[in-house]
């Protein structure tokens, strides 16, 4: 276990080191000089070549990097470029707690919702609660986020219009509190953030699911006169949690991608938003923070799928 | 393909449609290849690939994609020389009476007020957008787009997929290293973020740079090579991990064996032996890939970093439309239906040829 754990460390780091690197040298060979653009329009030489020392950028690339590395090592992602003197944990710091709510509803959503409901398709297979169930399932995951949220957004338009719904088609509450309002404005863009994965956990339960039922023991379980309920959640539950684990570091990183949607659809000042915004001014410090903060996001879950997946079957542990 | 195919189902006229009479006898054509098929008799057994055509052309849901799909392609083809009649002409303050063939290219933006934001009439078959264009001229410029894109992703996705694929999986060693470790980095890229930050940085210079290739040209084309290209960047990744493994399994074959011993060169294995085999392997993931490629293309457009302003996309459309949800909801829904549809074109055309190809893969 720990040496599959060490192993697994080792592996991340270099992936984070390579993400780091693909993202420096994205910022390092951008066009255009964001001294030039800081100190805009009039400025002498000298002032230039100032303020080029004090960003470090005078430097040979090798040395950014180290530079830019041996800064992040201490959490510390160095100054905007577009606000000057404003550091990029500064700018960060609002959009984190934000994203993070809605990524972790949206992840406990699709968990919760999307496995019963695949479990129950299964259970039912071919009734017309299963095909209606995987033919919306289906539609759900393969159309896209945007355009999901878009819909959403024009039938809670209209439903003000039209019946006097009242409720916010976008922006977003304070973060972590739970008013009424609060709800209201954050209840359907986590549903619709979280409607991708519950599409996909439902399909992926529903097949782990007719997968198990068809295995002899559950057939061994069934002769010995066991209760379905018994069967259903004590043999097979537990065999289908094994897929279900892997692919829950997966979905993160569409998680990850959708955010940049729904925080733009939904007017979320999340970290999507920030990445957005300072990809519009060039901001390399910010763009390249964001980019190393969810890269490792998608890493941490791929790891913590790893972990969960060694607890859940005991035998993967030599690995 | 056609004309073989046609030879081997001649007893029945209808060749393009699911047989509706034998399709309850052949519910598990896995089970019982050809044989049940009584009373026709064929002069030789159907090569594998006839076989899983003959599959896919009973599956109905696949049988109606592709009908969309070539209906969505013809659309965007015959789009060019059509859209410049679809309306009629208009007097502008700046420039005098204008034509429909003169508004739909990229020059001409400001149209009368009488004609911004209106519902689908003859006039126009889907409605006006908010600056008074045609919506359905305007998809038809999406479409193109969205398919020419498609088509580019995916022309760069296979050749460098199966090529690395097939080297990292036939001569393993550092290039399986370096394929491994590149597949693990790019995973690591959540999603579109890479093609995100590649649009949005160097798009600009894209602009002023790329338009310079001839066949690029000006008009927003080159941002939309540059969103190609860093597509295409993350989809072979995972295009290689499938061929590798594929090609794993087929070395260790006996045909493979066979034509190493009678002194069959490597380069011969690979390019008569093994690639042929990837056949099916390669068009089903290419045509699952298409869906998420133009999801992808019409993403970036939607966040503003792909197709820009005069020129259209149906992410762009989609964006646009998105401001006048309150007052105008037509001119959103129209785009975002044509894209669900193209989607899950894609889609259900790819799981029929999976389900085609690989009946043991179906459930």
């Amino acid at each position: 276990m720990l040496q599959f754990l060490t192993k697994r460390l080792i592996g991340l780091l270099f992936v984070i080191l390579g993400v780091t690197f693909l993202t420096f040298i994205m910022g390092y060979f951008a066009p255009g000089d964001p001294i030039v653009q800081l100190l805009g329009q009039h400025f002498s030489p000298a002032e230039y070549l100032q303020l080029k020392r004090a960003y470090g950028l005078d430097l040979p690339w090798y040395q950014q990097y180290y530079n830019f590395l041996k800064h992040l090592v201490q959490f510390d992602f160095g100054y905007s470029y577009q606000y000057k003197n404003r550091a990029v944990w500064d700018i960060l710091k609002d959009g984190v707690p934000i994203s993070a709510e809605l990524g972790l509803w949206a992840l406990l959503i699709q968990v919760l919702v999307g496995v019963p409901l695949g479990i129950l398709s299964a259970l039912k297979a071919n009734s017309w609660f299963d095909t209606t169930n995987m033919g919306v399932t289906l539609a759900i995951y393969a159309v896209p986020v945007f355009v999901l949220g878009i819909l959403v957004q024009v039938a809670i338009v209209w439903l003000d219009q039209h019946v006097g719904f009242g409720w916010p088609a976008a922006n977003w509450g304070t973060p972590w509190t739970y008013t009424w309002s609060d709800i209201q404005f954050k209840l359907f863009p986590i549903l619709v953030y979280a409607a991708t994965g519950v599409a996909y956990f439902a399909r992926l339960a529903r097949t782990s699911m007719l997968e198990a039922l068809r295995q002899d023991y559950v057939r061994t379980a069934r002769a010995k006169g066991m209760t379905e309920r018994v069967v259903v959640y004590r043999h097979t539950f537990r065999n289908i949690l094994l897929p279900i684990i892997t692919y829950l570091g997966y979905t993160i990183s569409f998680l990850v991608a959708g955010a940049f949607f729904i925080e733009l659809i939904f007017n979320i000042p999340g970290i999507a938003d920030i990445t957005l915004l300072s990809i519009q001014n060039l901001d390399y410090p910010v763009i390249q923070a964001t980019t190393i903060l969810l890269a490792v996001v998608v890493v941490l879950g791929n790891l913590l799928a790893d972990i969960l997946y060694t607890v859940v079957d005991p035998r993967i542990k030599v690995a | 393909m056609d004309i073989q195919d046609q030879s081997s189902e001649s007893a029945s006229p209808g060749v393009m449609l699911p047989d509706t009479t034998l399709a309850p006898v052949l519910l598990t054509p896995d089970a019982v290849p050809y044989a049940i098929e009584g009373d026709r008799t064929y002069k030789k057994p159907s090569s594998p690939l006839q076989d899983s055509l003959r599959r896919l052309r009973r599956d109905k849901r696949a049988m109606v994609s592709i009908g969309v799909i070539v209906s969505f392609i013809v659309l965007a083809l015959i789009g060019p020389p059509i859209y410049q009649h679809i309306g009629g002409p208009y007097h502008s303050n700046l420039n005098g009476v204008v034509g429909p063939s003169q508004y739909h290219s990229f020059s001409y933006q400001e149209l009368g007020q009488n004609t911004q934001d209106q519902l689908p009439s003859a006039h126009n078959w889907l409605g006006t957008d908010e600056i008074g264009r045609d919506i359905l001229a305007r998809l038809m410029q999406g479409l193109l787009i969205s398919l020419a894109v498609a088509v580019v992703v995916e022309v760069v996705d296979i050749v460098l997929g199966v090529l690395i694929g097939v080297l990292a999986g036939y001569y393993g060693g550092w290039i399986d290293q370096l394929l491994a470790r590149f597949t693990d980095l790019m995973f690591a890229f959540p999603g579109l973020l890479f093609v995100i930050l590649i649009a949005g940085i160097f798009g600009n210079w894209a602009d002023t740079n790329l338009s310079k290739i001839p066949l690029v040209g000006p008009n927003g084309n080159a941002r939309l090579l540059l969103v190609s290209v860093a597509l295409a960047f993350t989809t072979w990744p995972l295009m290689a991990r499938y061929v590798r493994g594929q090609t794993l399994q087929l070395k260790e074959q006996q045909f493979i064996e066979a034509a190493r011993s009678s002194g069959t060169s490597s380069w011969g294995i690979i390019t008569h032996h093994i690639i042929p085999n990837l056949f099916s392997l390669v068009i089903v993931v290419a045509t699952l890939d298409i869906s998420n490629t133009i999801i992808g293309e019409a993403g970036i457009s939607f966040l503003g970093l792909g197709v820009q302003a005069p020129g259209s996309s149906i992410g762009l459309m989609i964006f646009a439309g998105s401001h006048f949800v309150d007052t105008h909801p037509w001119e959103v829904l129209v785009p975002c239906c044509a894209l669900a549809a193209i989607v899950l074109a894609f889609s259900f055309l790819g799981d029929g040829l999976r389900d085609a190809f690989d009946p043991k893969s179906k459930d």
